[in-house]
């Protein structure tokens, strides 16, 4: 039997063994391993990935058989990455997509079995066998549905990654672009110049490359669009607050927040139980509310999620057994329960922050940690002997026009002369109405 | 998330996290504006920790509110301290207030010190929000825009008993100045004391025909009811 080797054969057994190996290793990045959204995504990657293999099968044996089973294999391939997609965004499978998919799907069965779907000739030197008529319409159709919820959704997570992510968001629509549009777009041209469906080909592959590649060393890439994580506090019995951490700016301060939360559980005692798990739609998001025996967990953002439910819920049981000996003790010292951040990095780590708005946003350092002359120094902490309040006007001497301190340090002894001298009047002048 | 640079368990003592703070110092220290880019730039250049680590550190120092979002203060800012502003209103509600009725009204004791008011004060006065001026012993605060006269008056109108006597006067014209204690209830000396205040910051004058007789000084008249009735509008106006 001669085989009909070609250089379109070459190509497809090059990109579908590069594009599988990628695939499978991708699955072993540990960041990534457990997400539901990407599980579909790779497979209908490995999907497309047969589908070349296959598609360059049915051009070395000229075989129209391979060839139908070739296109049927888009089908799989459209409903994992339209499922992934969908999941990554909404934590459901269905969408209009699937549905439109599923009953061309069928459609698309049934032409493909029809015979004049499958047509044998010489183009561009060598043998091809090529899809024809609705076969081929409703083959390029399924190519486009999958490119165009990539396409889309990759624009949308680019413009709204935080500036974090935001290098690795443009790396992830890079690949996105070498797919749609570039990839499509030669895809369509083949039909009028055969040689251009390897390019076609070789875009897809270099855009699925990077696709995968990101995602699977910056996960949080899923995670921009779904939902945003404002906040985490972690509370004992009394209402303490004992941690705190946020992803995006709130304006809500520790202790209303930890008001609010003791209202709520308070209010909410009779649903509640110690490992109980409770949703309070919030009018701008949500509240996650779990309760264990020695503390009580809030979550905020901005809707609802099955993840975000789980790993609160993996988070509370964690906390209580890390800090078994302190809540047993009953501390209250937030800086006891610092170390809670390693579990904010094991549950939480691939949910962007959104804290930092852009890279030119101005920081400043909080007192603790801004240097000042020491004459300077030793000045103000006789003012100001209380440390915090030491700390908030260190913070605020930071921002303060140059001559600032030297005015302050003035306006303060001439008051205190002042007071002095009024104290020693005989007639007490400033007698109020 | 573990980052390959942090081997230690991520914390405040990370000498890596360490390096980064006093970055921020140094950058700090040479008023040159500190933000994300001239951090991540400067602290790459010089410590050579991968992007990821590095941002890691710089998302932890946010967190743990060591690096806090701000700048130096403009006008526009410097209200934003819920205090200041605090301060700030109560002297628009109140021009002409005195340092030491602040300390009771607008920031007590359990707010702050008397070292946070005075700060706060020299604030809103590098800002020109509002201004001060020596009324005898006295630093007396009023809203920038306000008249310095107006404020002297509302300052000295503050004071119970010298409300009487002006009151008294307004209603009088002319008062027999041995009456006057009479006439508004108060000790002598108390009184006596005020009406050589007033007339020392001519406020109120001697009747030219007779010594024994005081007035409002007739130059003021019309200020007075003018001051009165702006002081009020412009109150309103300010906290509308």
């Amino acid at each position: 039997m001669v085989l009909n080797w070609n250089i379109e054969v070459i190509i497809d057994f090059i990109v579908a063994t590069l594009g599988i190996i990628v695939t499978v290793i991708s699955y072993y990045s540990p960041k990534s391993k457990k997400i539901t959204s990407l599980l579909f995504m790779r497979f209908g990657w490995i999907f497309f990935w047969i589908f070349l293999l296959f598609d360059g099968l049915a051009f070395l044996f000229i075989n129209e058989v391979l060839a139908v089973f070739t296109g049927l294999l888009l089908i799989p391939t459209t409903i994992f990455i339209v499922i992934g997609v969908t999941y990554t965004i909404k934590e459901t499978f269905y969408s209009k997509g699937l549905l439109v998919i599923s009953g061309l799907s069928t459609l698309f069965i049934y032409v493909g079995t029809q015979p004049g779907a499958i047509g044998i000739s010489l183009e561009a030197g060598y043998l091809r066998v090529d899809w024809i008529g609705v076969f081929n319409i409703i083959g390029i159709f399924f190519t486009s549905i999958s490119v165009f919820y990539l396409f889309f959704w990759g624009l949308k997570t680019w413009v709204n990654s935080p500036i974090l992510i935001k290098k690795e968001a443009s790396i992830f629509f890079i690949g996105i672009l070498f797919i749609c549009p570039l990839g499509l777009i030669f895809y369509v041209l083949y039909l009028f110049e055969t040689l251009l469906i390897l390019v076609s080909d070789i875009m897809i592959m270099i855009g699925a490359l990077i696709f995968i590649f990101t995602l699977a060393r910056e996960p949080k890439l899923l995670y921009i669009l779904p939902f945003t994580i404002h906040r985490i506090i972690v509370k004992d019995r009394d209402g303490h607050p004992l941690y705190d951490h946020d992803w995006s700016e709130t304006n809500i301060s520790e202790a209303i927040f930890t008001g609010f939360l003791n209202a709520v559980q308070l209010i909410s005692e009779e649903v509640m139980h110690i490992g109980g798990l409770l949703d309070i739609n919030l009018e701008e998001g949500i509240l996650i509310l779990k309760e264990s025996k020695n503390i009580t967990v809030g979550l905020v953002a901005s809707k609802t999620s099955k993840l975000l439910r789980d790993s609160v819920i993996k988070f509370t049981d964690d906390f209580e057994r890390k800090f078994e000996r302190e809540l047993k003790n009953s501390v209250k010292d937030m800086s006891q329960y610092e170390a809670a951040f390693e579990l904010i990095e094991k549950y939480f780590s691939n949910f962007p922050y959104k804290i930092i708005k852009s890279k030119k946003q101005p920081l400043i350092l909080t007192g603790k940690y801004v240097k000042i002359p020491l004459e300077l120094e030793n000045k103000l902490r006789k003012i100001f002997p209380d440390e915090e309040e030491f700390e908030t006007i260190k913070t605020e001497l930071i921002r303060s026009p140059l001559s600032f301190s030297s005015e302050f340090a003035k306006f303060y002894q001439e008051l205190k002369d002042e007071i002095k001298k009024i104290s020693d009047e005989n007639i007490k002048y400033l007698d109020e109405n | 998330m573990k980052t390959q640079i942090l081997s230690k368990p991520v914390g405040l003592e990370h000498p890596n996290v360490k390096r980064v703070i006093e970055i921020a110092e140094e950058i700090m220290s040479k008023n040159k504006v500190l933000n994300l880019e001239t951090l991540y730039n400067i602290a790459k250049k010089r410590l050579k920790i991968p992007r990821n680590g590095l941002l890691f550190i710089i998302q932890l120092l946010i967190n743990k509110k060591i690096l806090i979002e701000g700048s130096k203060f403009s006008r526009e800012t410097v209200l934003s301290n819920s205090i200041r502003n605090r301060i700030y209103r109560y002297i628009i509600l109140n021009p002409g207030v005195h340092f030491s009725i602040l300390r009771k009204k607008a920031l007590s004791e359990e707010m702050g010190s008397s070292g946070q008011l005075v700060w706060h004060l020299e604030m809103l006065l590098k800002f020109n929000y509002i201004k001060k001026i020596k009324v005898g012993n006295y630093t007396v605060f009023l809203p920038y825009e306000l008249d310095e006269m107006a404020g002297r008056i509302l300052f000295i109108l503050r004071d119970r008993i010298n409300n009487k006597i002006i009151h008294l006067l307004n209603e009088n014209k002319t008062v027999i100045k041995s009456d006057i204690y009479k006439e508004i209830d108060e000790k002598r000396e108390d009184v006596y004391y005020r009406i050589n205040y007033l007339l020392d910051h001519g406020i109120i004058t001697l009747n030219q025909d007779l010594d024994s007789e005081i007035c409002i000084n007739t130059n003021l008249n019309d200020f007075f009811i003018e001051i009165l009735d702006t002081s009020k509008s412009y109150t309103k106006k300010k906290l509308r």
